[in-house]
């Protein structure tokens, strides 16, 4: 064959492997109201960048007729490419061939590009959509997914794996994505769940809708297993982007640093309200303290009563934990604790600063928290700042009350710094909690039992509900207003040797809790 | 009885903070299950009653087999006492959380 002739035939090819499922099937896709598997490549990194990785892979499977089906790239394109000019290796499953459905080839390739990912030392990113194991194939898909969770496992906190759920993952494949660090949903094209609603209904007489039972909305609020819900394939793509631009490559290189820029609106000094009682937003607080008043909330919809998410100080990226005042006051209880501890630790594993920001009345009462266990999920929180050896930087604003003020990275847990406002209140309880105690004899046997009860509470407050009491000791490092926090936080990140954490190849993983 | 949850206060401490509480979160506790009530833990279909009303028990004892999940699952009494009510047959289709036998201690 002549050489035009042999580039000719390569050509060909090329072009009906690109087409994957076929036109029709590609259109289906288009009906549904997702982007084919090429263009989410497209949409998702730099123009040009893809440079793709066996796509003339084929499966080798006999039975049920395969021997004679020949499925596009056994239906998952994956390569490299780069996204603000930052390699990464990515994997995306292609539901117009054969379902997008798992088998031996498809997993060899995907376990390829987790090798490379691991090899080079870049993130990887997985785009999920699949009917599931390609049924015909056998235990032969059984090996791919074992295979393929056995790699997440192994990058888990060498390399940032994010998984984007672009259409069902239902069944064993669920469990890729909940050993990656960061999950993205997509409104009405997302499914996730171990068994359907057919299943459940069968088994159990549940009825309940493919939607409600694992759809994004549910998977976002109701779970926790996403960490981003898009309202479109293009806004979480957006998203993804945003969060690789905090984090570094690997767990070999400090994150990635940028210009300086001042908040926005910087802060108030009268930025809490004065009644303890009283909620507010504290996103207007990391807003008014982060570069650009810029704050990528991560797990925004679930365990609303603690904000986690990025940001940047002078440039340097920061892990933030927040409690939220304005729901459920701002406790800690079983799904906070959960939320909160993966996220220190996937931030300790790569580098990432910790800015913690405390206004909590404590831990939520309850007999449905005692028995969820809330005494082990909580223990997870103390361990996960214990644990983390990035620079702590700590931010008492009002409540710091009893065991959740040891737990929001306190000094005695390994803070490099905790600042107090003057409004903070570092103590074992609340003043009313603690006057009924204390002083529960004399209100009892007051004349006027209620005004008693308003003294001693007063009297309490006065001389405990401050932040005197604690920096008295050393327990808090510094006082100062909320308009001087920033100052402070920046200087103390300026002076914190993280970089010399780089030499280390792996922490640790970035376990599921 | 505990506090009432208004759905935008939340005592703590002898402090009402005002804030927004989702109700589906905040069920009130009902009680610890009985242990004398021996319940359906799953749909399915009675295989076998292996107890007879009056008779004696203790933990572990096998009361029934419930055909649900393709197994034949044992339904055993977590109790010391005696077989009260047996409440179903061989053959029943059962919901999830039915009575099937009362103990008494």
């Amino acid at each position: 064959m002549s050489i035009a002739s042999r580039l000719n035939d390569f050509l060909g090819r090329v072009s009906r492997l690109v087409l994957g499922g076929g036109r029709e099937a590609l259109e289906n896709q288009k009906r549904k109201g997702k982007l084919t598997v090429r263009e989410r490549l497209a949409t998702l990194l730099d123009d040009g960048s893809f440079l793709e990785t066996d796509l003339f892979v084929e499966h080798s499977a006999r039975d049920f007729g395969m021997d004679s089906k020949k499925l596009a790239g056994d239906g998952v394109v994956t390569g490299f490419g780069t996204i603000d000019e930052r390699q990464v290796a990515v994997f995306a499953q292609d539901f117009s061939v054969a379902g997008g459905s798992l088998g031996r080839a498809h997993a060899f390739k995907i376990t390829k590009i987790m090798d490379s990912a691991a090899d080079k030392k870049i993130p990887l990113i997985g785009i999920n959509d699949s009917g599931g194991a390609r049924i015909q194939e056998g235990v032969d898909s059984l090996c791919g997914y074992g295979e393929i969770f056995y790699r997440n496992t192994q990058l888990s906190g060498v390399v940032p794996q994010i998984s984007v759920i672009l259409g069902p993952c239902a069944g064993g494949a669920v469990y890729s994505p909940a050993l990656t660090d960061f999950v993205f949903v997509v409104d009405r094209i997302s499914n996730m769940f171990i068994t359907g609603p057919q299943v459940i209904r069968t088994v159990l007489g549940e009825e309940i809708s493919p939607e409600d039972l694992g759809g994004a909305r549910t998977q976002a609020s109701i779970t926790g297993n996403a960490h981003f819900f898009a309202a479109s394939e293009p806004e979480a793509f957006d998203q993804l982007r945003k969060l690789l631009s905090f984090l570094p490559s690997s767990s070999c290189e400090a994150p990635p640093l940028t210009q300086s820029r001042p908040p926005r609106q910087p802060l108030d000094d009268e930025v809490i309200p004065e009644d303890r009682r009283r909620a507010y937003d504290v996103k207007t607080v990391i807003m008014g303290l982060v570069d650009d008043s810029d704050f990528l909330e991560v797990q925004a919809l679930y365990a609303r009563n603690i904000v986690v998410g990025f940001a940047r100080m002078e440039g340097r990226p920061v892990g933030v934990i927040a409690n939220q005042p304005r729901y459920l006051a701002g406790v800690l209880d079983v799904d906070a604790s959960d939320k909160a501890s993966r996220f220190i630790r996937f931030c300790d594993a790569f580098s990432i600063p910790l800015l913690t920001l405390v206004d909590t009345p404590g831990y939520l009462p309850g007999v449905n928290q005692e028995h969820s266990g809330v005494i082990r999920h909580g223990a997870k929180v103390l361990y996960a700042y214990s644990e983390a050896t990035v620079p702590k930087l700590t931010v008492i604003m009002r409540k710091a009350y009893g065991g959740a003020y040891i737990a929001m990275c306190s000094r005695h847990l390994g803070a490099n710094f905790v600042v107090a406002w003057p409004t903070a209140e570092i103590a074992v309880m609340g003043p009313e909690g603690a006057a009924n105690i204390i002083f529960r004899k004399e209100i009892e046997e007051s004349p006027d039992p209620d005004g008693t009860r308003l003294e001693k509470i007063r009297e309490y407050e006065e001389k405990f509900a401050n932040p005197y009491v604690a920096a008295a000791k050393g327990y808090i490092d510094s006082i100062r207003e909320p308009s001087r926090t920033r100052e402070a936080l920046a200087m103390v990140l300026r002076g914190a040797r993280n970089s010399e954490r780089g030499i280390l190849v792996r922490r640790h993983g970035n376990f599921p809790v | 009885m505990g506090p009432t949850l208004t759905g935008d206060t939340l005592p703590i401490d002898s402090t009402e903070y005002d804030t927004e509480v989702p109700r589906d979160r905040l069920k009130p506790f009902s009680g610890m299950p009985e242990k004398r009530d021996v319940r359906a833990f799953i749909p399915g279909t009675i295989v076998e009653v292996l107890v007879r009303e009056g008779e004696k028990v203790s933990p572990g004892r096998v009361l029934l087999l419930l055909d649900a999940m393709k197994m034949h699952n044992e339904v055993c009494s977590e109790i010391t006492g005696r077989v009260r009510q047996v409440l179903v047959a061989r053959g029943d289709r059962v919901e999830k959380n039915q009575l099937l036998v009362g103990l008494e201690y």
